[in-house]
């Protein structure tokens, strides 16, 4: 193999891991198994994570988990629930936080951390790579 | 501790995998299992801090006269400057504190062009608030005061996509802060939220006295506002209602001096003085942010019941987001509905000796009347993301004065005409952090 075939080759397998990571994995809105929600709009889930609404439809008290800053699961998911990009995201939390009327929701790092606090608490909601869907957490 | 680990995290590239990776484990593990203990208890540490600024230059065609942001700024571009740093340019930290999942406190810190054009900071707002419900929270000490869509983050060019919010509506009320007490109620209305946000309290501040390069105090006490914001997916309604007792003893010479001028002079400056005046305001305001579009207006009419004027302004404003790229388009104006000239004393009923100085008054007057605002202006303009928390904003505005009326412009020099024309271009970079 030659040094340039060689660098062909890292760039193409670059930009599959690109491609995975922001369009392959499909995000999805999960509560835990034990929750009393069994489905939610995208709109509702939008409210929810944008600190619009405190609780879910059924008047139960709705802590959203969110995956940190900079996630590619993070920028599908405000994409996907509410057509905000990443800068759009930011600017939304901006004009709360420095008019000190809030803070945005709890992050975590990784989906599996969400999934894992999402399975032990029945107020929680979250999303994460469907491909990590198990029978602990729904599906919304 | 997600602190500690993001940033052991960005470090990561830069350092030996083999000992970052025992340095990373921990800080991991605890992450996962501190992590449920946030749904009812504080973070690990329960102070946040970020910050705010823009950084930017304005150009005025218009060098007979100083176009600025607001009535708190003493300089601008056009006269004192052909691009001035100094309309849009600030930065601004802030500290949040949770004590407890109840009670919070925040401090905002911003240097921007003073009344005096000095950049010394400033205490934007200092407040403790307590969280009653999810719902339900009160705010002791100085708050925002959030009367139009966006002019408590005013501030916060990163927020909203303009170089700055339309001056024609946000001028009308350039204060931002409310030192008192305030709450704010939510419920679920129509299939959306309905918010309800009160306040009581007063607010001093320095502003530039148009045409002086002087500073000038006023004391709004007795501050009351209410505002309800109904938001229903994308949508968001507003209709406020606010009031205040003003005092500017700036103009107090003037009108004491009128009043030596018997019952005619008396009801000059009753008429217009501003001494403990109830001033009034009523907003409107309607958005629509489905994402990659954007339409807003919003109205306004303040009533100061005094020379500063009864004023209306309004504006709409449209984008569509073509990626990183959001060009907009604004139209905005504002008109006063009181007049702008008075006869004022009569002078032919004055011996000759008094006539002098009570047309020196009368001008005077008139002087003030002449900056009671009317104006329209164009705008069209781009935002560009250049990061996740970083843009650049380029755009125009022509902006035609109204008859007999210098609009918001200031320092007027000789040969500036009442009722010109300008043209302004902008360049800003905006961040948050």
């Amino acid at each position: 193999m030659t040094l340039s075939s060689r660098i062909a080759a890292a760039v193409l397998a670059l930009g599959a891991t690109l491609t995975g990571a922001e369009a392959g994995a499909d995000v999805v809105a999960v509560v835990s198994a034990k929750s009393d929600i069994k489905t939610l709009t995208a709109s509702q889930v939008a409210d929810i994570f944008l600190g619009r609404v405190s609780h879910f439809p059924n008047g139960v008290l709705a802590v959203p988990i969110d995956l940190s800053d900079g996630s590619p699961e993070r920028d599908q998911f405000y994409i996907k629930i509410a057509g905000k990009t990443p800068a759009q995201v930011k600017a939304y939390w901006s004009k709360i936080i420095f008019t000190g009327r809030g803070q945005p929701p709890k992050a975590v790092l990784t989906d599996l951390d969400v999934k894992k606090i999402i399975s032990m608490n029945t107020a929680a909601i979250g999303y994460i790579d469907a491909a990590l869907l198990d029978d602990s957490v729904r599906a919304l | 501790m997600l602190v500690q680990y993001g940033l052991g995290a960005m470090l990561w590239p830069a350092a030996v995998v083999v000992a970052a990776q025992p340095a990373n484990t921990p800080a991991d593990e605890t992450a996962i299992s501190a992590a449920p203990g946030t749904l009812d208890q504080p973070p690990a540490s329960m102070f946040t801090f970020g910050g705010f600024g823009t950084l930017g230059v304005v150009h005025s065609d218009l060098p007979l006269a100083d176009f600025t942001a607001s009535p708190f700024e003493s300089v601008g571009a056009g006269h004192t400057h052909a691009w001035s740093p100094a309309v849009d340019s600030l930065l601004g930290a802030q500290v949040s504190a949770n004590f407890t999942d109840r009670l919070s406190a925040v401090l905002q810190v911003m240097a921007e062009q003073n009344a005096d054009s000095s950049f010394s900071p400033h205490v934007e707002w200092a407040n403790i608030k307590y969280q009653f419900t999810p719902d339900l929270s009160v705010r002791v000490g100085r708050t925002a005061l959030g009367v139009f869509l966006v002019n408590d983050m005013s501030n916060i060019g990163f927020a909203y996509p303009w170089v700055r919010p339309p001056i024609e509506v946000y001028n009308l009320v350039a204060v931002t802060n409310n030192d008192g007490i305030g709450f704010s109620y939510r419920i679920a209305a129509a299939g959306g939220s309905n918010t309800i946000d009160g306040s009581v309290g007063y607010a001093d501040y320095d502003y530039a006295i148009p045409n002086s390069h002087a500073t000038g105090t006023a004391h709004a006490t007795q501050q009351f506002t209410l505002v309800d914001t109904y938001q229903r997916g994308s949508a968001t309604f507003r209709l406020t209602y606010g009031q205040a007792h003003l005092t500017i003893p700036t103009f107090d010479p003037l009108f004491d001096a009128f009043r030596e001028f018997g019952p005619q002079g008396v009801g000059i400056a009753d008429r217009y003085e501003v001494d403990d005046r109830l001033i009034a305001f009523y907003g409107l305001s309607a958005s629509y942010e489905p994402g990659d579009w954007f339409a807003m207006a919003e109205w306004g009419r303040v009533n100061t019941h005094s020379v500063l004027g009864e004023t209306t302004g309004w504006y709409v404003s449209s984008g569509y987001r073509f990626g990183v790229v959001t060009p907009y388009t604004t139209y905005a104006q504002v008109r006063p509905n009181s007049g702008t000239r008075d006869p004022g004393l009569d002078l032919s009923a004055l011996p000759p000796s008094l006539a002098a100085p009570a047309a020196a008054l009368n001008a005077g007057l008139n002087a003030s009347l002449a900056t009671v605002a009317s104006q329209r202006t164009v705008s069209l303009g781009a935002r560009f993301d250049v990061r996740r928390n970083v843009d650049i904003k380029l755009q125009w505005d022509r902006t035609n004065l109204g008859a007999n009326s210098q609009g918001w412009l200031t320092n007027l020099q000789p040969g500036f005409r009442p009722g010109s024309s300008l043209t302004l271009v902008t360049i800003n970079l905006d961040f948050v952090f």
